[in-house]
């Protein structure tokens, strides 16, 4: 059952613009991360959050049910993997909130929502928030 | 965000006079230094520099007012560039994230400069390497941010300056060690004297990428005046050739 669930992943991958050897290559890349993001952009846990100024972040619903975080515009998520694993201690190159984000630009999967500018204002400060 | 750093630099810090095409903005850059090494002087050349014809707003982060204007090399501070400088003084941390947060509400044209001195003093306020991490993804998304209000070919450029001590703690290094990352170019000011009787710093520049490493030598007056030279064993010191790959620390 995981191998056909694998195989119905990738034809969907494929069907949305990423040949095998891509994936391959990010399963080689990432390891498990991969496979981890491939599920959050299969259950469409990416949203795009926008405002009329122009301004983006994105959110990434979790497994465990929190909400991150991401700034694509510089390689930011607000996870503790990312904090402790990229950052710190340099053992991984992106976390999987981060790698879906890119993932579902790439195959224009993510839900999108628009706000106003205070609103956009409010998210990003709201994640200061939660960190303190 | 090099490339301008090295244009004031290569003029000895004075603002470029003409008019010329728009430098891109490249990536940010760290300016780092002992206390009263200068830095505050740089950016604000920086600024005067990024504020010639056809170019800025400049927008200029520090917590307090400055308590003059910092001088460049004789020159006399054009108005017209002047008033294109704004300077915003947010008092804490908290306050830095309100402003960073809350960019793309602020009315007016787009910023084509990001300044912000003194991010040792934010830092030390919330020194969580994740609040960090936040801090510095904010600036950067913010630059991006006026970047993309600017429109196509044109880009906000980054320069945050970042005062290091001669015994950095742990927090200190880990602190570095993340501003590396977000930061790929730097420039290193590092006291040094080439000479019996003189006190200097050595600009120690890295513009990221594969550029060419310069180095200059800047001193300042009594009277507060900043010269600027080209290092003077550049050609004979090896350890300061132009393609050094030395990771630009002292």
């Amino acid at each position: 059952a995981r191998w056909r669930r694998r195989c119905r992943r990738a034809r969907e991958v494929r069907d949305r613009g990423l040949p095998d050897e891509y994936l391959l290559s990010l399963k080689f890349l990432f390891g498990s991360s991969a496979t981890q993001a491939l599920d959050l952009v299969d259950r469409q846990s990416i949203t795009l959050i926008s405002s009329p100024s122009g301004r983006r972040v994105y959110q990434v619903l979790g497994s465990s049910g929190k909400t991150y975080t991401c700034l694509a515009s510089c390689h930011y998520c607000s996870c503790p993997a990312f904090a402790f694993s990229v950052l710190r201690k340099s053992d991984s190159i992106l976390c999987k909130h981060l790698l879906a984000v890119y993932l579902s630009q790439v195959m224009r999967t993510c839900q999108q929502l628009s706000v106003s500018d205070k609103q956009l204002t409010d998210i990003l400060l709201m994640e200061k928030k939660q960190e303190a | 965000m090099a490339e301008t750093l090295r244009r004031v630099l290569t003029r000895g810090g004075a603002a470029w006079s003409g008019e010329e095409n728009t430098p891109a903005a490249g990536p940010p850059l760290l300016l780092l230094g002992t206390p009263g090494s200068g830095k505050t002087a740089l950016l604000f050349a920086a600024a005067l520099e990024a504020a010639g014809e056809g170019q800025g707003p400049v927008l200029f982060l520090t917590r307090r007012p400055l308590q003059r204007m910092p001088r460049g090399t004789g020159t006399t501070l054009d108005p017209m560039r002047l008033q294109k400088i704004r300077f915003q003084y947010p008092p804490s941390t908290r306050e830095l994230f309100r402003l960073l947060c809350s960019a793309h509400e602020a009315p007016g044209p787009a910023p084509s400069l990001l300044l912000l001195d003194g991010l040792e003093e934010y830092l030390a306020e919330d020194p969580e390497p994740q609040e960090a991490a936040y801090l510095i993804a904010l600036l950067l998304d913010t630059a991006a941010h006026f970047s993309h209000r600017l429109g196509p070919g044109r880009d906000c450029g980054l320069m945050v300056a970042l005062q290091t001590q001669e015994e950095a703690d742990s927090g200190d290094v880990l602190h570095l060690a993340l501003l590396q990352r977000y930061f790929p170019a730097q420039c290193w000011l590092q006291p040094d004297a080439p000479g019996p009787g003189e006190h200097g710093l050595r600009a120690c520049l890295e513009p990221g990428g594969l550029g060419p490493r310069t180095e200059w030598w800047v001193t300042f007056r009594s009277d507060g005046e900043m010269m600027i030279a080209p290092w003077p064993t550049q050609a004979g010191d090896p350890s300061s050739g132009k393609d050094s790959s030395s990771g630009g620390q002292p």
